[in-house]
């Protein structure tokens, strides 16, 4: 179970990785094709070659249209599926110094106790997130450029969402268990480094 | 009780959870819905704003620099850039008293132009730079503290993160936060080095000797460091100069890195795998701390706390500097506790509005600025101050065989170094501003 949800963790966090690449060659590609847009359009290339000014020009290269809200819709989603790998490695900040002074166990109570929380907030997130996709979907919103419905942006981020529950309330289960039976559920019950 | 009352209630409460060891994203979270719901009577407010505040967090365009600089520095770490740093700033300083330790700082800094994060720099350079330390007879502690201290160099140093969160919630221009952190983060690495020069004569022990290189080695050395001049001037170049916006910037970077690091054939499936972990986890941690502020900020705004509490101390008729110097000192005690990132989203809304309705004689803009600049220090002092500087932790995991009470004496120095430093940001304002555009 514990090795289960780890894969889906990791999984989760390469699916969002690669999003995150693919945004950033689109980026990229983006700022090439602009950059050699104005190079067609500028006096240093059309004093000297015109031809290949407007042949480059021609071509029709350019920004990427609405690349702004593309990667706008991707990061929301990568965002979302990094949430699960954060969440088992045990790696949101928190400040331990004056914890520290407490025994082991109180230790292992309170980090139960707010773990739980988490699971609590993270779960509400997704349903009011889920809340806000029909509201979308019902009112038909598209973005400005590309005119896609704005709900598909939602509805992908709500997947991941949904996959950040699910390893929360793993994770919350993971910790009660951890505390009744003094074993150890998730890679880093010591709180990790951050 | 009022809403003020409740914005003034919420920041003791909020403070005893985050020390009570809950997750700080999560306790501004519940700080922030909380005030809510007690001063609209009821959770219909909050609950109509989380429809939507996680999802435009997440996507927020400017944010999106922030998985995009992450992951630059995880394919700078593999890209063997650290390694030609290091071999060239060794190859000029090496020989000196205390040299390979400076070379360590002056790799460092290089580093910290490509990478946006501490304590990968930290993590990174010391891999490079600790075996080479202990092999020329460097000290344990010293080695680790000198360490410690250079990774503070990739935040102080543009791009940096968390000047991007700063330029963000106050609003100011990214690329001029960029350019005003670049003198004070030489300042800095100059400073790490003269403090190692003292270092090494208050404890001759310290530090071992190293031959000269010839000058056509050097020369080969610094020939090597090309990819990361074109890399650093690409990105902070082109920002500076409207080729692209931050984000795109962030993007080419992150693409120019990983191609250095494809080339370099270090860049395997695996290893991919392993950086998008780390980009994935450190992105995670931070969206979730920027969501709980995001929401305990909008509640403190509507609570109108920040403004009273501006109002109170222009009424008071204190003195701007000392409110300045209390706001700093403030942070070098929090910073020994909290984690930067999140002092930052904490603290800037509330202190924020009170600088900028005091009088420093300069434009709103510039204060805006140099204020960035100075917070950004000083919380990065806390990164190597006892007892819970991150950067010393990371660095003597990597080197089992120093007590980290060691390293504890020798970063003294570094903190000393500082300490100064920021007083003398504070006291000329120039050094910080004259790069910029007038």
């Amino acid at each position: 179970m514990g090795n289960a949800m780890l894969k889906l963790a990791r999984a989760m966090a390469i699916i969002g990785g690669i999003s995150l690449t693919i945004l950033v060659i689109l980026v990229c590609v983006s700022v090439l094709g602009r950059g050699a847009n104005t190079f067609g359009h500028s006096s240093l290339l059309t004093g000297l070659a015109p031809g290949l000014a407007d042949g480059l020009i021609g071509t029709g290269i350019g920004p990427v249209q609405g690349d702004f809200e593309i990667v706008e819709a991707g990061m929301a989603f990568t965002i979302f599926a990094f949430l699960p790998i954060c969440q088992i490695m045990g790696a949101h900040a928190t400040v331990d110094v004056f914890t520290s002074f407490m025994s082991k166990s109180v230790n292992a109570f309170i980090i139960t106790f707010w773990e739980i929380v988490l699971t609590v907030l993270i779960v509400l997130i997704t349903f009011r997130h889920f809340d806000g996709m029909m509201g979308k979907v019902h009112n038909g919103e598209t973005t400005f450029l590309l005119q896609f419905p704005v709900w598909w942006a939602y509805a992908a981020s709500f997947a991941a969402a949904v996959m950040a529950s699910i390893v929360a309330v793993y994770c919350a289960a993971a910790r009660v268990m951890g505390l009744v039976t003094g074993k150890k559920y998730l890679p880093n019950s010591e709180g990790a480094i951050h | 009780m009022s809403i003020l009352e409740l914005g003034y209630v919420s920041f003791p409460i909020l403070l005893v959870m985050i020390f009570l060891r809950a997750p700080i994203g999560l306790a501004m979270f519940l700080c922030g819905i909380g005030g809510l719901y007690f001063a609209m009577g009821g959770p219909v407010m909050f609950m109509a704003k989380l429809k939507s505040e996680t999802y435009s967090t997440f996507s927020s365009y400017s944010l999106s620099i922030i998985p995009m600089f992450l992951l630059m520095g995880q394919f700078a770490t593999l890209s063997g850039m650290s390694t030609s740093l290091f071999k060239a700033a060794e190859s000029f300083l090496g020989h000196r008293k205390g040299g390979v330790a400076m070379a360590a700082v002056g790799a460092c800094a290089g580093f910290g132009s490509i990478c946006g994060s501490s304590l990968a720099t930290a993590a990174t350079m010391s891999r490079v730079a600790l075996p080479e330390l202990r092999r020329y007879g460097y000290s344990g502690g010293f080695s680790t503290a000198t360490l410690a201290a250079g990774g503070t160099l990739g935040i102080l140093i543009p791009p940096s993160v968390i000047l991007v969160i700063y330029a963000i919630l106050t609003e100011q221009n990214i690329a001029k936060l960029f350019l005003a952190a670049f003198v004070p983060g030489l300042l800095a690495a100059l400073g790490y080095i003269i403090t190692i020069s003292v270092y090494v004569r208050v404890h001759p022990k310290a530090a071992g000797t190293r031959e000269r290189v010839a000058w056509p080695e050097r020369i080969q050395a610094l020939i090597a460091v090309w990819p990361v001049v074109l890399l650093f001037s690409l990105v902070v170049g082109g920002i500076y100069l409207g080729w692209f916006t931050p984000t795109e910037g962030a993007a080419v970077g992150a693409a120019g890195t990983g191609i250095v690091a494809l080339v370099s054939g270090s860049l395997t499936w695996k290893i991919f795998v392993d950086s998008i972990i780390a980009t994935a986890t450190s992105t995670a941690m931070i969206f979730f701390i920027v969501l709980g502020a995001g929401l305990y900020n909008s509640f403190l705004a509507l609570s109108q706390v920040p403004q009273e509490l501006s109002n109170f101390v222009v009424s008071q008729g204190f003195s701007p500097w000392t409110v300045l110097v209390l706001i700093l000192c403030f942070y070098l005690v929090f910073g020994c506790l909290m984690d930067s990132l999140s002092m930052i989203l904490l603290t800037i809304p509330i202190f924020f509005p009170v600088i900028s309705v005091l009088d420093f004689g300069m434009s709103l803009e510039h204060v805006a600025i140099w204020f960035g600049i100075l917070v950004l220090i000083v919380v990065e002092v806390g990164l190597i101050t006892p007892p819970v500087g991150m950067n010393l932790f990371i660095i003597n995991a990597m080197d089992r065989e120093t007590p980290i009470s060691e390293t504890y004496r020798a970063v003294m120095y570094f903190i000393a170094s500082d300490l100064v430093r920021v007083a003398i940001l504070v006291l000329f304002p120039a050094i910080t501003l004259f790069l910029l555009p007038s």
